[in-house]
């Protein structure tokens, strides 16, 4: 990213693009960084290889309905997909599909996936009510149940606790717990989303009534951040957690998690002042930086300390419903509701 | 932003259907569902549905209701319509509408709130109807015994009146004039075996402000019917003189707040001064909304109309209320 860059959209040069013709869920890219996967509403993951994107793009059909929910797998090159068609799958680098679970006509709605020591994992998937947790063998370990359907399902960073939103709150399982007496957060509403802060300071939640709740994890204090003038559907927080991303306003919102914020701080609004909402966050794994995606399909890159924006995607191509950072922070995955998706190497030079 | 610009077209229409358990709702449902009509529904069933249901697309769902931290005290969602209909968006091109069936016990106010409340489903979605199937056999015992039955019906913009081999024509005709002192504004059709044309069931329009009282089968009819003492009733006022906007606002917003929880659905055709195009005004207890839609025809009186239907109206203190936002 140099000084001497343009205002032109980077997709355009150094970025392989598709018309997938479907609704991008999500994107991820895989653990060793080398495959990158669009998980679509016609129910096929579209992967592609990292190293040569402008090539083949393979479509492995996986469920029958819409993806749902989407997470790399526990080991180097996979994924797992949940689907409208209640089952939970796994997808192979070599587009090989198993199955993991399967839930009847229940949607499999929530997904996320934390890789452990020595191979091992632990695979946490939202059903209704229910959360089932598999290692990763896919082997079923618990089943823990809520008062009402799972909204959210996140790891914290070392895999030792799970964090599920649903309506009054959100409840954090200890994975490893002989008894499952779970931590419960309690506000009450409709919780639509979660978010675990990378050292374990603070949970949050998006609500219903377009406003965010968060909980200090070590004294259980209150937190409200409100003022969006749409629903948060998209929170990250930077690598080590010193902002919260999030989507909502006509900007990336930004709330301090440092100098006792974010209470009694203003946030910082990044690439605003058009009216049109941000859809989507996504922190850079190793710097201060944050990827935006908005309701008319432009997508930037902004750097958190000194405000500057990226031009990544143009508008035109739908609102984005996807983004997703490599492992590396090279590479930028971008999805939009109209099948644009893209994938931008930040290292390339132009050309 | 670019969403709340769509044409209302591109909107999936939705209809609620609600009944009680036996009356008939999965009957119709799979008429609708089995007809030749070239669409192609989604459904969305609740956990606790009585028989199959014969669909590409069924959604099998948990009916969570509640309360927004709005400061409206009777404003209820259903949050898991909130999340299917966002689910069912993305594979939108795989059908033509959403059908949502209700428990048998349910409150269709959560359900029709949703569809005004939240902004996502808004953005993609429009309540077309509030279908409601009763058994003209077992009605009168529903009614005694349960809100929901009474609620239901108040609530309908459609009344399948099914069974009606069950019982003799007078039996039929008593409980069609129940319906009426509840619900006067309902289009009724009585049925067997829930067979009607399809096309009296869904594509209604009927919370398209545009079409706002425009197929009212009798109003004004029939006021002042008590015999039954129902708990809840309708009723419907006119004036002649137009409207000031502000006095009608102020009168409708107090009323809205302080009696909200009462007012199960409020409906009106406004002629405000000074404006050739008609305002149309919709409510379910405490939201509401409205706009101006096509204008006053040449020939046809200017008259400014509303209808009221739920509890403890006090008749008077509408008219006078209304009467009061008469322009100067």
């Amino acid at each position: 990213m140099s000084q001497t860059e343009k205002a032109e959209f980077l997709v355009e040069t150094r970025g392989d693009q598709r018309a997938l013709d479907a609704f991008v869920v999500a994107a991820r890219f895989s653990r060793d960084g080398r495959t990158l996967a669009f998980a679509m509403g016609d129910g096929t993951v579209r992967l592609a290889p990292v190293a040569d994107a402008s090539g083949d793009w393979i479509s492995v059909p996986v469920h029958d309905g819409a993806v749902l929910s989407f997470a790399v797998d526990t080991n180097a090159d996979g994924f797992i997909s949940g689907g409208d068609d209640g089952k939970l799958r796994r997808l192979g680098a070599s587009s090989a599909i198993s199955d993991i679970a399967g839930f009847g006509m229940k949607w499999v709605e929530q997904l996320t996936t934390h890789a452990l020591d020595k191979g091992k994992g632990l695979i946490a998937a939202g059903v209704g009510k229910g959360v089932h947790l598999f290692d990763e063998t896919g082997k079923k370990l618990k089943e823990w149940t809520h008062p009402s359907t799972v909204t959210g399902l996140v790891f914290d960073t070392k895999g030792k606790r799970v964090a599920a939103s649903h309506y009054n709150g959100a409840t954090l399982w200890f994975v490893a717990a002989k008894t499952d007496t779970p931590r419960k957060l309690e506000w009450k509403g409709s919780h639509i989303a979660v978010a675990i802060h990378p050292e374990g300071e603070a949970l949050v939640t998006a609500m219903q009534e377009n406003s965010l709740h968060g909980w200090r994890l070590p004294d259980g204090q209150h937190m409200r951040m409100s003022g969006y003038p749409t629903k948060t559907t998209s929170l990250s927080f930077s690598k080590g957690g010193k902002w919260l991303a999030s989507s909502g306003a006509d900007s990336m919102v930004l709330w301090p998690f440092f100098g006792g914020g974010p209470m009694g701080k203003a946030p910082i609004e990044l690439a605003g002042g058009d009216g049109i909402n941000c859809t989507q966050v996504a922190c850079h794994p190793k710097e201060e930086l944050v990827a935006g995606g908005f309701e008319d399909g432009l997508v930037v890159v902004s750097d958190i300390a000194s405000s500057r924006i990226l031009p990544v995607a143009p508008p035109g191509h739908g609102p984005v419903t996807a983004l997703a950072w490599s492992p590396d922070g090279t590479r930028l995955a971008i999805g939009t509701e109209n099948g644009f998706a893209a994938i931008v190497d930040f290292a390339r030079r132009a050309g | 932003m670019a969403d709340a610009k769509q044409a209302q077209s591109e909107l999936v229409p939705v209809t609620v259907l609600t009944g009680y358990l036996g009356a008939g709702k999965t009957t119709l449902l799979n008429r609708i569902l089995t007809e030749n009509h070239g669409h192609k529904y989604a459904v969305i069933i609740n956990e606790f549905g009585e028989l199959g249901v014969d669909n590409d697309l069924v959604v099998d769902t948990d009916e969570e209701v509640f309360e927004m931290n709005n400061g409206c005290i009777c404003c209820t969602v259903r949050g898991d319509l909130i999340r299917i209909v966002g689910g069912l968006m993305k594979r939108r091109d795989k059908f033509d509408g959403i059908i949502i069936e209700t428990t048998g016990l349910a409150n269709p106010a959560p359900v029709a709130q949703t569809f005004f409340v939240d902004e996502g489903v808004k953005a993609r979605t429009r309540l077309d109807a509030i279908v409601t199937v009763v058994d003209a056999k077992h009605l009168p015992a529903r009614l005694a015994d349960s809100h929901e039955a009474e609620d239901q019906i108040a609530f309908a913009d459609v009344i399948v009146l099914n069974k009606t081999d069950l019982v003799t024509p007078e039996e039929l005709d008593a409980v069609e004039k129940r319906i009426k002192t509840i619900n006067r504004h309902a289009i009724i059709h009585r049925t067997q075996r829930a067979a009607l044309p399809i096309d009296q069931v869904l594509g209604r329009g009927a919370f398209d402000l545009s079409r706002i009282l425009a197929m009212e089968p009798d109003f004004l009819d029939g006021d002042d019917d008590h015999e039954h003492n129902e708990d809840i009733t309708s009723m419907s006022f006119e004036v002649a003189k137009p409207i000031d906007p502000e006095k009608f606002n102020a009168w409708i917003g107090a009323l809205l707040q302080e009696q909200g929880p009462d007012l199960l659905r409020t409906k009106g055709i406004l002629n405000y001064t000074n404006e050739p195009r008609r305002f149309a005004f919709q409510a379910v207890h405490m939201i509401a909304d409205g706009d101006f839609i096509s204008e006053w025809k040449g020939g046809d009186p200017r008259t400014s109309r509303i209808v009221f239907i739920g509890r403890n109206l006090n008749r008077p203190k509408l008219r006078r209320g209304f009467e009061g936002s008469v322009a100067d």
